[in-house]
């Protein structure tokens, strides 16, 4: 049972880790084909846990329905959003729907109903910069103060009204709110983000290497 | 006698005849275009590609000056099928331009070295050692010349020299990795505390006071992506400090596979914990593989639910904020980490505690304390400190190269940093 749950599992991990990894150093057209079946495998596969997926947001609304489980109302949406768009792409065979074979069924349902719907999410988020700026605005720390004081040097040379503040208040210092802008971008904020993206590479490559040489096996549960 | 002035007058009508047929005075006649020619023209395989670039080479020399080139590339024979793949001034191209380190290609600025990615030129895909035929026009003012044809085959190489100094690099990561595991079964290493994580036994000890359940939202990465592998080694973890607490977790998922992935983590952490029959099939619930769908629908749960914690941790985009805010608008204790960085700025206005950048990857190791997984922090900072005094290293001989106008410590020093 050890050699099904542990043994070869950690070694199929080991020998494509390994694989995939020299696939970086080999250019051969062998290395090129070999990663093509993999996500070739890999969409397979994908494809099939989406058939897991359906099934388990089917039950679980169902089961808030059948328990009447507090909004157990907005469960009901799940299945009426899932047909108005299944519906329509089986009956029109994906025949087209107007003379000049622009759009299907399935594609009016997508343009008409589901962009709308995922642009006014998206929209929502200005919203939130804002009430998220507001609360980070507030100072309470050195640093707090500091994040205040780059924002808000963004914020005016960002505007043109802020152009003319600037001018007026730090003229005299014969720097533009641009060129102070670009510093701000430029150098320190590139560089905290170059700190940032380099600790992550490096702890993109350990964390490999602890899955590919079995060290870490949470992901398929312990002995 | 008779036969010499025969002679001179024959002689004299000639040159008087020469003379009257030359060209006047000050309208020299045009020199015949001298035939130029590439020295040391070759056609060769281009290294460290899959087989599908050629490389044609040749000498520079004074005469090719003010000139401009015209390559021709053919796979059929070398006097027909012939296409132009490119064309370009005397002066460019040189093998000194050619995008790989010095360690891997000889640069010679008196040297042409022009690359002809095959296929983008022939539009068909070229076989593995067929032979192509090259030559090279020479256009020099109102003349042209063409080359002698070149052959070679475009062959797939093993090994990318280009990426010597990854390789290294790649190497001394491991091998520090190796010595330091090896040492952590000896004895235990001291790591740093990470905030982020402390906080955790606080925010699920909060969760069961009130009462309220414990969000985890894995993201939108898939299980290829080291953000999500790392997400679920934390969920792991949190979900068995739940099962011990007694509290309730719930996972929306964005990903199929992910999601099957959580349920055996998950169910696996409340077996540790002791708490089997506390594990509900409903702890973890795919959502919507839709950024945006996903994103309202974790949202309305938070609302409606409204959580005591809320972990973001794994791969996040712009539903990063749109979650975290609406988290913090029902005041629960949000934790949250994840190696996209252009979305870190919104964790860490709308988050208490957030994770920074590779604390991610060492969440689930400090979280459980096993030695030989802690040690890998030890690695992460240990590789940190190499980086941080190769940077400043780096950037004071780059000062001084420039300072100097030293170009071949310049350009040895970025090449050796740079990714290919």
């Amino acid at each position: 049972m050890k050699l099904f749950k542990k043994n070869i599992p950690l070694a199929i991990v080991l020998v494509f880790g390994l694989v995939s990894l020299a696939s970086y150093y080999v250019p051969n057209r062998m290395s090129e084909d070999y990663l093509e079946v993999m996500n070739a495998w890999e969409n397979i596969v994908s494809a099939f846990g989406f058939f897991l997926g359906l099934i388990s947001l089917f039950y679980a609304h169902y089961m808030k329905i059948r328990k009447k489980a507090d909004g157990w109302g907005y469960s009901l949406f799940v299945y009426i959003g899932f047909l108005m768009m299944v519906i329509p792409a089986i009956i029109s065979h994906g025949k087209q729907l107007n003379p000049d074979a622009s759009l299907t069924w399935l594609g009016w349902a997508f343009r008409y109903l589901y962009n709308p719907l995922s642009a006014t999410m998206f929209s929502i988020l200005a919203f939130y910069i804002i009430s998220t700026a507001y609360r980070s605005f507030r100072i309470k720390s050195l640093q707090a103060f500091v994040l205040f004081v780059a924002a808000f040097v963004l914020i005016l040379g960002r505007i043109p009204v802020g152009q003319m503040i600037w001018d007026w208040a730090l003229g005299f210092t014969k720097v533009t709110a641009g060129e102070a802008i670009d510093w701000i971008i430029g150098v320190p904020s590139t560089a905290g983000k170059r700190g940032i993206m380099i600790g992550v590479a490096i702890g993109a490559v350990v964390t490999s290497l602890k899955i590919i040489f079995g060290i870490e096996r949470q992901y398929m549960g312990k002995d | 006698m008779k036969n010499t002035s025969i002679l001179v007058s024959a002689f004299l009508i000639l040159t008087s005849y020469s003379s009257f047929c030359a060209p006047k005075a000050g309208k020299a006649a045009a020199p015949s275009p001298i035939k130029m020619e590439l020295k040391n023209f070759e056609a060769l395989d281009f290294p460290y590609d899959k087989g599908e670039t050629g490389l044609l080479k040749w000498d520079h020399t004074e005469e090719l000056n003010d000139a401009s080139f015209s390559v021709m590339i053919s796979t059929i024979s070398e006097k027909e099928g012939w296409i132009e793949a490119d064309t370009f001034k005397a002066g460019e191209k040189t093998a000194d331009k050619v995008n790989l380190p010095f360690w891997a290609f000889k640069k010679d600025k008196n040297k042409y070295a022009v690359p002809v990615e095959l296929n983008n030129v022939l539009s068909s895909e070229i076989k593995q050692d067929v032979p192509f035929f090259a030559k090279v026009k020479i256009i020099k003012g109102k003349n042209s010349f063409e080359s002698q044809t070149a052959s070679a085959a475009a062959r797939g190489n093993w090994f990318r020299a280009d990426r010597l100094n990854n390789l290294l690099l790649f190497l001394f990561v491991s091998i520090v990795f190796f010595i330091i595991v090896s040492h952590a079964k000896k004895k235990s290493l001291f790591i740093r505390r990470i905030a982020g994580l402390d906080a955790i036994d606080e925010a699920i000890g909060r969760a069961t006071e009130m009462g309220k359940p414990i969000f985890y939202v894995p993201g939108i990465g898939v299980m290829s992506q080291i953000s999500t592998i790392a997400s679920t080694f934390v969920l792991g973890e949190v979900a068995k400090k739940v099962a011990q607490y007694d509290s309730y977790i719930k996972v929306p998922h964005y990903d199929p596979i992910v999601m099957t992935v959580s349920k055996e983590i998950v169910k696996q952490a409340y077996t540790e914990a002791e708490r089997p029959d506390s594990y509900k099939e409903d702890i973890n619930v795919f959502i919507s593989h839709d950024q945006f769908s996903y994103a309202a629908n974790v949202d309305g749960m938070i609302s409606r639910e409204k959580p005591a914690a809320c972990f973001y941790i794994g791969y996040f985009m712009a539903e990063s904020l749109l979650l975290a805010e609406v988290g913090a608008s029902i005041g629960a204790i949000q934790i949250a980490g994840t190696d996209v960085d252009h979305q870190l700025p919104f964790f860490f206005t709308a988050c208490d505690y957030p994770l920074l950048g590779e604390e991610l990857y060492a969440a689930g190791a400090y979280l459980s304390k096993e030695p030989m997984l802690v040690s890998a922090l030890k690695v992460q900072d240990f590789g940190k400190l190499v980086f941080m005094i190769s940077v400043a290293l780096f950037s004071l001989l780059l000062i001084i190269g420039s300072k100097m106008n030293w170009q071949g410590l310049s350009s040895t020093l970025t090449e050796i940093l740079k990714v290919y």
